[in-house]
């Protein structure tokens, strides 16, 4: 479907470029949020009543919180340079980056399963719409991407929840459910398709207006003219220029999914980076609120230069 | 003898006197605008739904069936009944009375927060798009910062360090959701400074301030009032997200969110209870994108898609 184009020198040089700012903001947001955090009043040991004094001085020693801030922020630097972002100040002795590096393999899971999902459904029903333009079918599938955008995800997957673990149940005699976690692959879907249908109603709104565009113009006229088939004319002439409009909001999208995902890993109980962050950001485990922050920052820039490196395959006018 | 010979001006303003019913109406760029939106019926369904929403919301400042928070242990997870039409919660709380609490939480927070975003997002791209240089550097900068992390743990974090009143949930959500229109502002500045109308005020010697309230501001509306409206069904949701996550308006406060996640513990016996408030927030986002949607096809008709 794609011309085959070389990596050319220019976008290995623009790669570098971005991952040098993308690791600039990482280390910039995550300062912000260790400056911020530490000039909040007492400690995180303060209130624990089985530590005795002794205990105490013993313990912020070791966490360096006995330090002056600017002092711990120059062994937090340098421990990040070394991809060592502490230990968790709740569960002690817990590395923080291996504990991180496990959640966002769950994370990233299902956020390419809800940009699946997106793309999916959102390119489908935006294809279907145009070619069947002005008939039930537009108006269908029109009005449910308005309605779908408008749904948020978590009552998406109140929604789907209803529907898997009381409705299938109820009817199959228990023969179909869903069990929330995570774990196995059938667990994926449900999860999935709420964070991923708000965004794919986006994508069918966008795709439908720029496939609309396309199958306007001459060379579509002239597919057809040739005999090809509706297939053919559709998918590898029409909805290939269609796609460039639509690639343009591919990075607030996955930023969109990204920040869905952590309400949508509370309620599944999914074993993810939000779900991290809540539990910690609850228990006050600031060490680790610190590190999701790294993380997600790293993830959301790394996802944008992704969807920026796909460009060219799309268009090939655009170079870096 | 003496005759009066009418000056330019008198013969100019007779003119206009004597043309006016030929004229076609004067209509202004705002009235034209009212005139399509109440066209779409789309817009015009979505008014009606806020209007019934901002009623109720109103009303239930002063006045709700039951009490918000007062529980009736016994006839907990019952279902719709006639004393109760949406059925009582897992504390034996009214959701009708609750749901209807739930508007005023959810669009004192969306038109509070999408206000105080504008405020932002305005000031900071006129001044980035105006100025431009190193003031526009250092904007785009913390835009494009703050870009890099998703909002919500933004939100969370500061819902953490202030608190959780109302206020306080609003500026959360406000110090993200102004990036986006500060974007547009910018953009927006940085077309109108060159324009001939602006050079003319310049050229007459207008204070800086003058050109950007009178005349860049006002040429920058339309899209700013489509923009605004969008991110108060924004604004509704982010909130229930912050609830959802424990972290949204205290209770005994029946915020939308709250209800949703404390219903979701009993969904296998009781969908009602999270069914009620989920519809009544996937209602009131819908009424307004429709509204925005409507906005800005009669706002830029050359903006339809």
């Amino acid at each position: 479907m794609f011309p085959r184009r070389e990596v050319t020198r220019g976008t290995l040089v623009y790669a570098f470029q971005r991952l040098v700012l993308i690791s600039f903001t990482a280390v910039v947001v995550s300062s912000i949020v260790f400056i911020g955090v530490h000039q909040l009043p007492g400690n995180a040991f303060a209130s624990e009543h089985r530590a005795t004094a002794g205990t105490e001085a013993a313990l912020l020693h070791h966490y360096h919180l006995d330090l002056p801030w600017p002092q711990q922020y120059v062994l937090w630097l340098e421990g990040l340079a070394h991809g060592d972002l502490g230990e968790s100040l709740v569960n002690l002795g817990t590395q923080i980056t291996p504990l991180l590096l496990r959640e966002v393999k769950v994370s990233v899971t299902l956020g390419l399963a809800a940009v699946l999902v997106t793309i999916g459904v959102g390119m489908s029903l935006g294809v279907l719409a145009a070619i069947r333009q002005n008939t039930w079918v537009d108006y269908t599938a029109s009005t449910a991407a308005v309605i779908g955008y408008s749904v948020p995800s978590f009552v998406w997957a109140f929604l789907l929840i209803l529907l898997t673990v009381s409705g299938f149940y109820a009817w199959t005699g228990g023969a179909i459910y869903e069990d929330i976690g995570w774990g196995k692959i059938e667990q994926i879907p449900v999860p999935a398709l709420a964070l991923g249908l708000p965004y794919a109603a986006i994508v069918a709104r966008l795709t439908r207006a720029s496939m609309l565009e396309v199958i306007r113009q001459d060379y579509v006229r002239t597919a057809w003219a040739k005999g090809l088939s509706a297939r053919v004319v559709i998918l590898r002439h029409a909805l290939r220029n269609a796609l460039i409009p639509v690639a343009t909001i591919l990075g607030p999208l996955v930023t969109g999914i990204i920040t869905g995902s952590v309400v949508i890993e509370y309620l599944f109980g999914i074993p993810g980076l939000g779900q991290e962050f809540v539990t910690s950001i609850l228990s006050r485990d600031y060490n680790i609120v610190i590190g999701v922050f790294t993380f997600y920052a790293a993830l959301v820039g790394l996802a944008n230069l992704t969807v920026d490196l796909l460009y060219p395959l799309l268009d090939p006018r655009i170079r870096y | 003898m003496a005759t009066v010979v009418p000056t330019t001006l008198e013969v100019a303003e007779e003119r206009q006197i004597v043309g006016a019913d030929q004229l076609p109406e004067q209509v202004t760029l705002w009235q034209d605008a009212w005139r399509r939106l109440t066209r779409n019926r789309m817009a015009v369904i979505g008014m009606v739904i806020i209007g019934f929403f901002l009623v109720t919301a109103v009303v239930s400042f002063v006045w709700t069936p039951y009490d918000t928070w007062r529980q009736a242990l016994g006839i907990t997870y019952s279902g719709p009944s006639l004393a109760h039409p949406l059925g009582l919660d897992d504390y034996g709380r009214d959701i009708l009375s609750r749901v209807m609490g739930g508007a005023g939480i959810a669009l004192s927070v969306g038109v509070g927060a999408s206000l105080v975003a504008s405020a932002i997002g305005i000031i900071l791209g006129l001044l980035a798009g105006f100025y431009r240089g190193k003031v526009d550097v250092l904007i785009s900068l913390l835009i494009n910062i703050s870009y890099g992390v998703p909002d919500l743990l933004i939100a969370l974090i500061l819902v953490v360090l202030i608190g959780r009143g109302i206020q306080n949930i609003i500026l959360a959500i406000s110090i993200t959701a102004w990036l986006g229109m500060a974007r547009l502002v910018r953009g927006q500045t940085l077309a109108l400074r060159e324009r001939e109308f602006v050079e003319a005020a310049r050229s007459i010697g207008t204070k800086n301030l003058k050109i950007l309230s009178r005349h860049i501001l006002p040429n920058a509306l339309g899209p700013i009032v489509v923009q605004a409206t969008y991110l108060v069904p924004a604004a509704i949701i982010f909130e229930a997200f912050l609830s959802l996550l424990g972290l949204g308006v205290p209770p005994p406060a029946p915020s939308w969110g709250r209800m949703a996640v404390e219903g979701y513990k009993a969904i296998q016996i009781a969908p009602h209870i999270v069914l009620a408030p989920c519809v009544a927030l996937s209602l009131t986002v819908l009424a307004f994108n429709w509204l925005g949607d409507g906005l800005r096809d009669a706002i830029d008709p050359r903006m339809r898609r």
